[in-house]
């Protein structure tokens, strides 16, 4: 018994490791097929609806510093549309039961449309369909282009075009030639496997640089860092790494510091998340690919419209776009935390510092 | 066999049960360097001392509740929190660098007196209960930070604890040896030290011989949170103001290692020198899985077969001797 009692325990630690990471495929040819799809026009005479509206968005999650600066965007475009009056939030917190009930609570207060992100697609596809049935369009902000009956546009970022800007600006700044690595978030993701997919594929034009790790650092600092640490005892030489999000990017690059050899190595481009951008000011090299924040805005114009009777497509894509380190200084704000976004946000919208 | 070398046998047994995770962990760090000289690098090691400080720092606290009979699953949840708080009191300010440590170890000292006092004077489990705290201390961060991990640490602050001396020695793996040893001192010497024994082996027969039970199950888990709280400050140290579920899980990395060095949930048994062990084990593991190249879903497999290996070779060592 107590023997048997230690592997089970070594094995809860090992699920805590992160150990747990559903398969999920995306390649150049889905993000193709999925740019198509999300130019296909929605019918939105069955959702036009006189004002006032009233919108409920179901947060999957509201722990982490992105998704609560999408809210704030949706709340800001919100606020520029008097005929908008309220807005009804609620955090599933993960759970996606939770969020299946926050749906019906929400369709329960009589919104006008449901703008949402989810924590389980599968878990709110059923509730989704439901909300369309009775005449509440659903738009899904910030993540990937989700092609359901339950959701009748997207405003989306994706994570292929994301990795490959990335990637070509790492390639870039190396000249096209190196040994690289790669630092992803969670095995198995989306965000993991299309960025991961995206930088193959620029390789494939560049021979001369070699891909000699890939490592998942999970979206944790600390975790990137002594990733990072290891490879450095791997490799004598390491000519650049690729990581596109800007959280481990410092992670990784003061392990690199620590070492003594920040100078051997470029960084790719992070995302605009702060304390990067920081680091980038610092530096001088880096740069950023925006994962825009203002995904949420663009949700609620997209729902907007489809309440109008205006012509809207499947999904909008929130483009990713490359902001060199010379111009860094117009985005960064060393005053503000390091968990903390660039944006456009006026300060009455802002999260509280 | 003689009655002697039966003897000796018998001896080198109980030698090798009780130091098991010792073993254990030369077996593994045999097995690191086998696979990359790194590990037989100074610098390296003490390296891999300042990566798992926050873990085993946590780990001290929480092994103290589980020799008494406990557990403390709230404590990735006050790593979290005390790691934002103390940010925020911080504000890039060094002055403010006193006043934002003594309000992060406040905040987990009140946590764990909290969880000590409802394990200590009602019934329900402290697997529950402590789950239940957990959950209400994440919500707690989120109230507090707004889903952002607000604060900007003191200039200096990080700079002091990742400053290496002799060019080798991190201060913050200095500090994680330093909370090690004090907490060996307060398990081996003191008079609380030894009811954690008294009181995890049986609670009854203590209560009955006048052992003052509630009061040490309550300074266990305030002593599980303060170390809690050193352990968040020490993750802001280490990788400064990433997010508010900085702790999310580290829980059962925290449980895993005192487990596998040695203390059990039935209470009564273990320390911190098999803690420290332990953490030091899981560490390796996943150190030498990621500097041997392998890919990343292999790196998983070999690591589990690693634990899993440890855990047997210090739960065989144990039985052979019952």
């Amino acid at each position: 018994m107590k023997i048997a009692r230690r592997p089970f325990l070594a094995l809860g630690a090992l699920a805590a490791l992160g150990l747990v990471g559903v398969p999920a495929f995306a390649d150049q040819a889905t993000d193709k097929m999925q740019t198509e799809k999300a130019a296909q026009a929605v019918d939105t005479a069955k959702f036009k609806k006189d004002g006032p509206y009233k919108i409920g968005v179901s947060a999957g999650y509201l722990s982490n510093s992105w998704v609560v600066f999408a809210l704030q965007h949706v709340r800001w475009e919100a606020s520029k549309h008097p005929e908008i009056t309220d807005v009804i939030v609620t955090d599933a917190a993960f759970n996606p039961a939770k969020q299946v009930a926050d749906i019906e609570d929400l369709l329960r207060q009589n919104i006008s449309l449901l703008i949402y992100w989810p924590v389980d697609d599968n878990a709110i596809a059923d509730v989704l369909k439901r909300a369309v049935a009775a005449g509440i369009p659903t738009v899904q902000a910030g993540g990937g282009f989700t092609d359901n009956e339950g959701t009748v546009s997207n405003a989306y970022i994706s994570q292929w075009q994301l990795g490959e800007k990335v990637a070509r600006q790492l390639m870039a700044d190396l000249g096209g030639k190196g040994k690289i690595v790669a630092m992803l978030p969670i095995a198995g993701t989306t965000a993991a496997v299309d960025q991961l997919d995206a930088l193959q594929t620029v390789l494939k034009e560049f021979p001369d640089v070699e891909l000699v790790s890939t490592e998942y650092g999970d979206w944790n600092r600390a975790k990137a860092k002594q990733i990072t640490e290891n490879l450095l005892q791997r490799f004598p030489k390491i000519d650049g790494v690729f990581s596109p999000a800007g959280q481990m990017s410092i992670g990784v690059a003061e392990a690199f510091d620590e070492a003594g050899r920040l100078t051997e190595v470029i960084m790719s481009p992070g995302d605009e998340y702060n304390g990067w951008l920081k680091w980038v000011a610092q530096h001088k090299q880096g740069g950023a690919v925006t994962f825009p924040t203002r995904a949420g805005q663009e949700a609620v114009k997209i729902g907007v419209d489809i309440l109008k009777g205006n012509g809207v497509t499947r999904g909008t894509a929130v483009p990713s776009i490359y902001i060199a380190p010379a111009d860094i200084g117009k985005y960064v704000d060393e005053k503000a935390p390091d968990d903390w976004w660039a944006s456009e946000l006026p300060a009455d919208f802002l999260p509280k510092q | 066999m003689t009655a002697l070398s039966a003897y000796r046998t018998d001896a080198t047994l109980h030698l090798a049960a009780r130091y098991a995770i010792f073993v254990v962990l030369i077996l593994v760090y045999g097995l690191a360097i086998l696979v990359s000289e790194a590990f037989l690098q100074p610098s390296y090691l003490f390296n891999v001392l300042r990566q798992v400080a926050p873990i085993g720092i946590a780990a001290i606290g929480v092994t103290f509740v589980m020799i008494v009979g406990g557990v403390d699953l709230s404590v990735g949840a006050v790593i979290s929190l005390t790691s934002v708080l103390c940010a925020v009191q911080m504000n890039g300010d060094a002055g403010n660098l006193p006043l934002a440590v003594i309000v992060a170890c406040a905040a987990g000292i009140l946590i764990g007196t909290l969880n000590g006092l409802a394990c200590a004077l009602t019934r329900v489990s402290p697997f529950i209960l402590t789950l239940g705290a957990g959950i209400a201390v994440l919500g707690l961060t989120q109230i507090y930070s707004g889903g952002t991990a607000r604060g900007i640490v003191s200039p200096g602050f990080r700079e002091f604890f990742n400053y290496r001396i002799f060019a080798t020695v991190p201060v913050l793996a200095l500090a994680f040896l330093g909370l090690a040893a004090l907490g060996l001192i307060v398990q081996k010497t003191t008079l609380f030290g030894r009811r954690l024994y008294l009181i995890g082996s049986n609670r009854s027969a203590a209560r009955l011989a006048g052992l003052p039970v509630a009061r040490t199950i309550v300074l266990a888990y305030a002593l599980s949170g303060f170390f809690g709280a050193l352990a968040g400050i020490a993750l802001l140290a280490r990788s400064g103001v990433s997010n508010t579920l900085s702790g999310q899980g580290l829980e059962f990395q925290v449980l895993a290692a005192i487990v596998l060095g040695g203390t059990t949930f039935e209470g009564g048994r273990g320390g911190i020198a098999g803690t420290v062990a332990g953490v030091l084990v899981l560490v390796i593991a996943f150190n030498l899985v990621n500097i041997s190249g392998l890919p990343y879903h292999m790196q998983l497999v070999v690591m589990g077969v690693i634990i899993i290996l440890a855990s047997a070779v210090h739960g065989g060592l144990n039985a052979r001797t019952g």
